[in-house]
């Protein structure tokens, strides 16, 4: 079940009244919310939410041992469940790829192509429930919390308004709210709709505009088109995938908030960042300071000189990359970013560039990285970036096209102060004009879309 | 260095409310667009695939369509909303709008391929205009076309309708959908490739609907079918390509894709002249059996995509050198 749907516009009315009706009455209400996010989750395919009981039951009899063995054997009792963690994520999400390698490889030096080719389809959602629970059996050995019982664990990772696309909520951030009573007086309504609107807007009415109309056609066949075109495609996904993802953090956010919970920011204006680091803080937050704490972290982080420092950036981005799907255009962006931001660490100190400089590299910078990310295949992304110096026309330079590029860029050049102002007056109407404005900006939205239905959401695929 | 805390996120500012505020807005909303958007949620659920949630989208949609069209909410939000709507859908030919002729229709010279009889082929005449539409069995396809024929001076015009079906016009009627390109774009030749989203049932010719997947139901797709072939072949000016389902994985989705084959053979049968039929079964699927992966030039490759529906970008490679070969044995390409 996706956000804008039909299915999900009769689903949360009813788990929303049911959820506050049965707050008062946790052993009534964690089995219902429980409930509700499976039969969310399974909309998708039954399958999954077998799969989704399957890592809960795994990660929870795992976190209980690690807290019960003695402290010596906790780190080997993790790593272990860890690893299962990993396989698992492996086995749906990169066996395809990494069979198709071997077995390319192999066959090249005349061994044949010993791994059976599977097509498996690959959970909605695993990368970010993977993770979420490797963050609980982590935080578990390291003493930062408690096993919590079965039914909150499995309430954290099912949650509805995170489970498939994030944030990356840590079991320490979600877990006290699931102990600490809603205060059905006190909540963040119109935080809320403003929010869920807001994700609708970007989404539907901005992300999946530019993808038809500009960014499709340019990533699927570039050579049909000269440098202009190429170059708003480039602008215009950086836009649509900011929009996309953001659009549905907010919506998930916002959904959160009428449900009582609070969940952590996913995005801060990226596109204003004046360095890598910078970008990395305001892009994904909940991804990054995932890779931060289990990842760069642990392989030593920036302790034991440059060379080491360089070397765990550059794992921690290229892994980084690799998360997001099996494929070598996403292995480079890894790479483009961990190059970078070594680049970046090394220089350090020793150059005093204007911030505008600053700015205007790293943006161009990630908007050709977004390029590597985005096409299809590695060819594909040397044809685009080739046609970014072939004079010709501009086909697609539609005034909708390049006002939606600069809105959502520019946008997020501008102070923040004025923009919350807006958010908290629109945050403060009544109930009646909420409603009103919410139903009326889901009609203007689902107008601007040809098909009848939205495209799903990017970050479903990873 | 020590990792840094993530206490519990604090919310963010702003006024606060009751919870049964909560469900209010959100109730409201949810009834506004009821009224407004009822019919829009009726055809929604008569285009699902049927199930639990095309059950449940019915059970709202067909009251709230019916209120919805008691009161004036629905005109008026369309003419509000007219000027950001999407005009498609628009246009003569749908499939509820024709009638039926009565008797044995004649043979037309059409139904024959020259070289069934023995007679020298039409020289290759130059492609100008390709059309290249469907559902999302159409994509990558239509990319690895554009591709394969980009600088051999073809205009590639890719029209994809994701989430339709011929045997559905809540989305988009393809009987439309056919005028619309055909009067917009004049092809030369028209690449199709159609049949994830089938299986629904078909009004049959005494008005009742027919169930798929029996020979009454492949009769009713193959009349639709054939409608759009003759739309598409534009009075013989242009060469329509009709690519079979190949085989999913899944059986019960077997069961309608071979209805929708068969039909579409019989569909094609007064147009073999203009119209050809690649099939697709054979490439991909052989016997009918599912596969994920094929050996090309000696390598094992997959072929579909994890839904066991789609081709992948493999797939969609070797589909576009069937329609290619077929392509150039009726146009000069360079």
């Amino acid at each position: 079940m996706v956000f804008p749907s039909l299915q999900f516009a009769f689903f949360f009315p009813v788990v929303l009244a049911l959820s506050w009706l049965l707050m008062p009455h946790p052993r009534l209400w964690k089995p219902f919310v429980l409930a509700a996010s499976y039969l969310f989750y399974a909309a998708a395919s039954p399958g999954y939410a077998l799969l989704l009981g399957a890592v809960t039951l795994g990660n929870q009899a795992g976190a209980v041992l690690v807290a019960r063995v003695p402290a010596a054997r906790r780190t080997h009792v993790m790593a272990g469940v860890v690893a299962l963690d990993l396989v698992v994520l492996g086995v749906f999400k990169y066996y395809g790829f990494f069979a198709g390698e071997i077995g390319r490889s192999l066959d090249a030096i005349g061994l044949g192509m010993p791994l059976p080719l599977l097509e498996l389809a690959l959970p909605i959602g695993l990368s970010f429930i993977t993770f979420q629970a490797i963050s609980y059996v982590v935080d578990v050995k390291r003493g930062v919390i408690q096993p919590a019982s079965t039914l909150d664990f499995g309430l954290y990772l099912s949650f509805f308004p995170h489970v498939v696309a994030g944030p990356i909520v840590r079991a320490r951030e979600f877990i006290p709210q699931l102990a600490t009573p809603r205060d059905p007086r006190n909540v963040a309504v119109g935080a809320g709709v403003v929010l869920i609107a807001l994700g609708l807007i970007k989404k539907v009415a901005i992300a999946d505009y530019l993808a038809r109309n500009v960014v499709d056609d340019v990533f699927a066949v570039p050579q049909a088109f000269a440098a202009p075109d190429v170059a708003l495609a480039a602008y215009a996904y950086a836009a649509q995938i900011y929009c996309d993802f953001s659009g549905y953090t907010d919506i998930a956010i916002g959904v959160a908030l009428l449900m009582g919970f609070v969940f952590p920011q996913n995005f801060d204006s990226p596109y204003r960042a004046t360095s890598f680091g910078d970008f990395w803080r305001r892009w994904h937050m909940t991804l990054s300071r995932f890779l931060r704490d289990f990842l760069y972290i642990p392989l030593g982080g920036n302790r034991g000189g440059r060379l080491r420092t360089a070397r765990n950036l550059m794992i921690t981005m290229v892994l980084g990359g690799l998360w997001h799907g099996a494929a070598w255009g996403f292995v480079l962006w890894g790479a483009l970013h961990g190059t970078c931001l070594v680049i970046e660490h090394q220089l350090r100190g020793r150059v005093n560039a204007p911030a505008w400089l600053r700015w205007a590299i790293v943006f161009h910078v990630v908007v050709l990285g977004w390029i590597l990310f985005r096409a299809e295949s590695l060819s594909l992304a040397g044809e685009l970036i080739g046609r970014l110096v072939v004079p010709g026309e501009a086909t697609l330079w539609a005034p909708a096209a390049v006002a939606a590029v600069v809105v959502v860029i520019g946008m997020q050049l501008l102070p923040p102060a004025p923009l919350e102002r807006l958010r908290l007056r629109v945050a403060q109407l009544p109930a009646p004009a909420l409603g009103a404005a919410l139903a009326a900006v889901v009609a203007v939205v689902g107008a601007t879309v040809p098909s009848g239905e939205v495209p799903p959401f990017i970050y479903f695929q990873f | 260095m020590p990792e840094p805390a993530d206490p519990v996120p604090t919310p963010p500012a702003g006024r606060r409310l009751p919870a049964r505020d909560a469900v209010v807005v959100i109730v409201l909303a949810v009834l506004l667009l009821v009224l407004f958007e009822g019919p829009s949620i009726r055809d929604a659920g008569d285009d699902m695939q049927p199930g639990v949630e095309r059950d449940v989208t019915r059970a709202i949609g067909q009251p709230a369509g019916w209120l919805a069209d008691r009161l004036p909410f629905d005109e008026a939000s369309d003419d509000a909303l007219a000027v950001i709507e999407d005009d498609e859908g628009a246009g003569a030919g749908g499939f509820a709008s024709g009638g039926r002729a009565g008797g044995v229709p004649p043979v037309p010279p059409e139904s024959f391929d020259p070289a069934q009889l023995g007679l020298q082929p039409e020289a290759p005449r130059p492609l100008r205009t390709l059309l290249v539409t469907g559902d999302s069995l159409s994509m990558p396809l239509d990319a690895e076309l554009a591709r394969r024929l980009a600088g051999a001076g073809v205009e590639v015009e890719r029209d994809a309708h994701v989430g339709t079906g011929i045997s559905k016009t809540g989305l988009a009627d393809w009987g439309e959908l056919a005028t619309e390109q055909t009067a917009d774009l004049a092809p030369d030749a028209v690449v199709l490739f159609i049949g994830a989203n089938e299986g629904f049932p078909l009004p049959g010719p005494d008005g009742a609907e027919v169930d798929c997947c029996g020979p009454a139901w492949a009769a009713e797709y193959a009349y639709r079918a054939r409608r759009m072939i003759d739309t598409y072949r534009r009075a013989g000016r242009a060469r329509v390509y009709w690519l079979t389902v190949p085989a999913p994985r899944d059986r019960d989705r077997q069961e309608i894709s071979r209805a929708v084959n068969a039909a579409i053979g019989v569909a094609a049968e007064p147009y073999r002249a203009q119209a050809r039929v690649l099939d697709m079964n054979a490439l991909f699927t052989p016997d009918g059996r599912y596969r994920d992966a094929m050996t090309i030039d000696g390598e094992r490759r997959l072929v579909r995509e994890p839904d066991g529906i789609h081709l992948n970008g493999t797939g969609a490679e070797l589909a576009a050198d069937a329609v290619l070969t077929s392509l150039r044995a009726d146009f000069a390409i360079r």
